[in-house]
Parts: C-alpha cells; sequence; structure tokens
C-alpha cells in the first residue's frame, strides 16, 4: 500500500492535465479514499463500494453509437456426456463505436463463444447479435477477427496473406498489393513479405494476422485472445504497437482476454465474466487518459488500483465457493 | 566443389541399386538354377524387349491405361475426400462403404468385373482406379479434417462462400496431405496395372511378363521386372520433384541434422 501511495504522489501530476483533468483529479481522489478505506475496512465492504463508482456512467465527451448490441443472448453446448452445457447465460451487451472494449474472464467462461457469435462463427441458441441494427447471420467482413492461433494460410507469403482480403473484395491486383505493403510496413516486417508463415516466430505471425485483417478494412476488429501464445516481451511489444495503430483510426475493437493487466492497458471499458454459466459479473469504465504509454500507465496508481481491484473481485467470487 | 558428405548422398542410391545386382549375380552363379538367371543376363535382354516394336507398343498401352487410371482416381478422389473431412454426415456416409472396399484386393473383383465388362481396357483401367482411389480419398479425408476451423473462419469474414473455402482454403492447406496419397496412389497404379494384366492377359507389360514365364523365358522374365521397377522409381522421382515444387512452403526452411546422419 504505501508504495502506491507513494508512486501516485510522485507520478499524479503529470497525468492529470490532458484535457481529461477533471475526471482524473476527481479519480485521484477516489483512490486516495479507497486505499484509506482499504486499510481499515475489510474485503467485501470495500469492494461494493468501489463498484458504485465504477458504474456510473461513461464521461464521454460526444454521445457515442452502438455498433454492436448484444441482446439476451445464451449459449448451449452439448458436451460429450450428452449433457448440456450452458456456456452463456442472458447476456446482454452495448458497444459503442470506436471504443476498445475488453471481455475478461476465466477460461472456461464463454468469453470467446461471446466473441464467436459477434463474428457470425457460431449461433446462439437463442436471443441476438446486431451490429449497425442488423441482425448477425454469418460472418462478414465489417467483422475482422484476429485468433489466438494466427490462422494464417501457410501457402500464402506474407504479402500474399495480406493481399487476400482485399483481392477477394475485388480490389485490384496493384492496389491491393500497394495497400498491403503499406500495411505490412505498418505493423513492423517491411522486409519480411516473400517469407511464407512457417519461417515467422510466433509475434511475428500474429503481426501479419493483425495486418491480414486490417487490410479489408473491418468495422469492428474481434480479437481473441491474439496474445495469448506469446511470451511476455513479445507480448507487451504487440500490446504497445496494437495501442499505437488503434490510436491512429480508433476502429471498435471487441478483445478477449483473461490478462487483467491486458485488458486494463488497453480498454475503454472491461467486461468481466464469471464462470459456470457465462455471465456478465460488472462492466467497469477504464477512465485512463489517452494516448496510453505503458512506462507511464504502470507507474500511474489509477492504473494499478484498476488491475488490483479487478483481481481481487475475481479472487472474491472464487473464494465464494463452487459456482457450478 | 563437393562436400564429401553430399558426395555420399548422391552415390548412396547408385551404391544401391549396384549392390544388390552384384548379390543377385553371385546368388545366381552359386545356385545355378535355370529358372534364376543372372544379373548380367537380364539386363541383356532388356534392349531386345525395348527395341520390340510390339513389346514397346504394350508397355506404351500399360502406361496409358495406368495414366488414366490414375488420373480418374485422383481426379474424383480428392473432391470426395475434402467434403468428408469437411462435413460430418458425409463421411457417416461413405465411411463404411470405404471400410468394406479398402481391405478387398482390387484384383480379386477382376474375375466379375471381367464379367460385366470384358477383358479390355475398361475393366483393367477400372480396376487401377480403385486401386488408387482408396488411399487418395483416405490422406485427403486426413488433410481436410486437420485443416484449422479459424483458417476457415478468417476465410469467411473475408467473404469466401462455404465453395470457395473449400477449393481455396481448405484443398491448398491439405494439399502436402493430398500428396502424401497421391504418391502411394501412383505405385498402387503400378501394382494394380501389372497384376490386372496378370489376370486378363491381353496386351501390356504384365502380358509380356507373364507369357515369358510360361515359356521358360526366364531372362525376359527378369528382364521385364526390372523395366517395370525402373518405370515405379522413374515415375517416383517425377511425382516427388513436382510435389517438392507444390508444396515447397510446407518444407523446414532450415534442414536440421538427423539424429543419426
Amino acid at each position: 500500500m504505501k508504495a502506491r501511495q507513494n508512486g501516485r504522489g510522485s507520478n499524479d501530476a503529470p497525468h492529470v492535465c490532458e484535457g481529461d483533468g477533471l475526471s482524473g483529479r476527481f479519480l485521484a481522489k477516489l483512490v486516495l479514499l479507497n486505499v484509506r478505506a482499504s486499510e481499515t475496512r475489510y474485503g467485501m465492504t470495500v469492494v461494493a463500494a468501489r463498484s458504485s463508482e465504477w458504474m456510473r456512467p461513461v464521461t464521454s465527451q460526444e454521445p457515442a453509437s452502438a455498433i454492436i448490441e448484444i441482446d439476451r443472448v445464451s449459449q448451449v453446448f452439448q458436451t460429450s456426456a450428452r449433457k448440456d452445457h450452458l456456456a452463456l447465460s442472458d447476456i446482454s451487451l452495448t458497444i459503442e463505436e470506436g471504443a476498445f472494449v475488453s471481455i475478461l474472464g476465466p477460461s472456461g467462461c464463454g468469453k470467446s463463444t461471446l466473441l464467436y457469435i459477434v463474428g457470425g462463427f457460431v449461433s446462439p441458441t437463442s436471443g441476438m447479435a446486431k451490429i449497425k441494427g442488423h441482425a448477425i447471420t454469418g460472418p462478414g467482413p465489417d467483422r475482422g477477427p484476429v485468433f489466438q492461433e494466427f490462422a494464417l494460410f501457410p501457402w500464402k507469403t506474407v504479402l500474399g496473406n495480406v493481399m487476400y482480403g482485399p483481392r477477394q473484395q475485388g480490389v485490384r491486383a496493384a492496389e491491393a498489393e500497394a495497400q498491403s505493403r503499406a500495411l505490412i510496413e505498418m505493423v513492423g516486417l517491411k522486409g519480411f513479405e516473400s517469407f511464407y508463415p512457417k519461417e515467422l516466430s510466433g509475434g511475428m505471425k500474429q503481426r501479419v494476422a493483425l495486418a491480414r485483417t486490417l487490410a479489408y478494412h473491418p468495422e469492428v476488429l474481434l480479437m481473441d485472445e491474439p496474445f495469448g501464445a506469446l511470451d511476455a516481451h513479445t507480448r507487451t511489444r504487440l500490446q504497445n504497437d496494437l495501442l499505437t495503430i488503434w490510436e491512429r483510426d480508433r476502429k471498435t475493437v471487441l478483445f478477449v482476454t483473461h490478462s487483467v493487466d491486458e485488458a486494463v492497458f488497453l480498454s475503454d471499458k472491461v467486461v468481466m465474466m464469471s464462470k459456470s454459466p457465462g455471465r456478465i459479473r460488472q462492466v467497469i469504465d477504464i477512465d485512463l487518459p489517452r494516448p496510453r504509454r505503458r512506462n507511464e500507465l504502470l507507474l500511474d496508481p489509477r492504473y494499478q488500483k484498476y488491475v488490483v481491484d479487478i483481481e481481487r473481485m475475481f479472487d472474491e467470487s472464487d473464494e465464494a465457493g463452487p459456482v457450478s | 566443389m563437393m562436400t564429401p558428405a553430399a558426395l555420399t548422398k548422391r552415390a548412396a542410391p547408385v551404391l544401391a541399386c549396384i549392390g544388390l545386382l552384384a548379390v543377385w549375380q553371385v546368388a545366381s552363379l552359386a545356385l545355378k538354377n535355370d529358372s534364376f538367371p543372372t544379373a548380367i543376363e537380364a539386363v541383356r535382354a532388356i534392349p531386345d524387349i525395348l527395341g520390340d516394336k510390339e513389346s514397346l507398343l504394350n508397355i506404351l498401352a500399360s502406361l496409358r491405361r495406368m495414366a488414366i487410371g490414375f488420373g480418374v482416381a485422383v481426379l474424383v478422389s480428392i473432391p470426395l475426400g475434402l467434403l468428408m473431412g469437411r462435413s460430418r454426415s458425409i463421411a457417416a456416409f461413405f465411411n463404411p462403404l470405404l471400410m468394406v472396399i479398402y481391405p478387398v484386393p482390387k484384383a480379386a473383383l477382376m474375375p466379375i468385373i471381367m464379367l460385366w465388362l470384358g477383358v479390355g481396357d475398361v475393366t483393367k483401367t477400372l480396376v487401377i482406379f480403385l486401386g488408387v482411389s482408396l488411399p487418395v480419398i483416405y490422406h485427403s479425408f486426413e488433410g481436410a479434417k486437420a485443416v484449422e476451423e479459424k483458417m476457415l473462419w478468417s476465410g469467411a469474414a473475408m467473404g469466401l462462400s462455404p465453395a470457395q473455402r473449400l477449393v481455396r482454403i481448405v484443398l491448398p492447406a491439405a494439399l502436402p496431405e493430398i500428396l502424401t496419397g497421391c504418391r502411394t496412389g501412383l505405385v498402387l497404379a503400378l501394382i494394380t496395372m501389372i497384376t490386372s494384366e496378370m489376370i486378363a492377359r491381353q496386351s501390356g507389360a504384365g502380358n509380356i511378363l507373364f507369357n515369358a514365364l510360361d515359356m521358360g523365358q526366364y531372362d525376359t522374365v527378369f528382364a521385364m521386372i526390372i523395366i517395370v521397377g525402373a518405370m515405379g522409381i522413374f515415375l517416383d522421382a517425377l511425382f516427388e520433384r513436382a510435389r517438392a515444387r507444390l508444396v515447397r512452403w510446407s518444407e523446414p526452411q532450415f534442414d536440421m541434422p538427423l539424429s543419426f546422419s
């Protein structure tokens, strides 16, 4: 606790004056209050108090419009024992255009399934998902997936992979190639255009996968634990690069992860899910200034507090006894 | 300049052939059996066969049947195997049928097919077709089954229709496995080609071989065995070259030394 307070004291000032000053200062006070509170009080009550703070409406400058609406979606899978497993139970969620939203939860909470439903790869057992008011009935180029498994086309070179989408959309070869080369450069793979996926490292493959998806200009990026298979160092670098790329065009991103740090670092909003059945536990607005820089953010007590609070909430649900 | 290791690698197959012929020569000299000519006698008989116009036409007719049987089998089996690999109901329908046909020696079906279709080209080509299709179907099936679902999802998000996904994603992704099946199929085509001509004697390389056997011309018999063997090696080498070009992307880029090299 002491260390965090000190950290806040020395690093608070530079962050609150980026147009976001008021809310930043407001938050800093809350942090201070809560740090004190948690020194004197115990778990449950403190968290309850906090939860209500996080649930206040987003203090966004302009009214954002909903791009994705998930309406009472449930998903039942049949397990091998012929029992029904309720993977998702009555999920409703609205995602605003241009928002970076993370779905955070333990493995098996159905967070990937929810993403696949938005992608149109899986049809929900009940309820429906909509994009721009239209019901989602299948995959489409308006929603671009990026998978943990990369899922690159191994018989195509890096350039061939990135060009695949635009070519399929009917973009002329020369134009598609020029755009793809620019994208490959943007994700930091200039010089690797003629390499096959087999010859690339995991981090490079995921960069190609991101470029390949960005190449056909989806309105929403659906990222399914994209950095989950990477080592810690590569993971950090890709998170930074993803943020830099995202901050340029602010596409809507739906990002599935089980890493609390990752969710807080990247997102405007974190959707916390619980397991068995998969339910939305809490939606938390991450009110941290952008552009976010990792080295600054890690020292920022507000960031630290989000991480600690979310982790604590997950711990409590574990301790609350068997949930299944 | 070739390193000693590279030189050994190049010379190894030639040495193996020479070694085999040498063992044969010694064995035949030691056994002194009329039905076992020496390697030199057999090799000497080769130009006689290849110089004879009728024999040559026979061999070419065999190769033509083999090419047609193999080609049609590949064209039918790959799509069927791919469909089976991506659709559980199609697999559930065809799997039992294939299980019944797989262990039956295709030559055993020949007498029946001969009753229906006669002893001509159609019967022999059909038997070759049956011999080739099963390994090709099986490997196409396995290859298609192993294609990552998420690769297909990526394609679907780009706007590929189900048919396009089968042709433009499943087919190339499964190609290394498919070509393994085709390679087995090629060898089986050669084997069924000879057996079919053994059963329905009329023309072909197998016909030359078994006629010579009937007439006790053992040097011709062994010469034909060498010719058929050489055709096998040549076709396989040709196929292997084509395969390596087609699936270069799946071969490891840097040769790792094997444990016992």
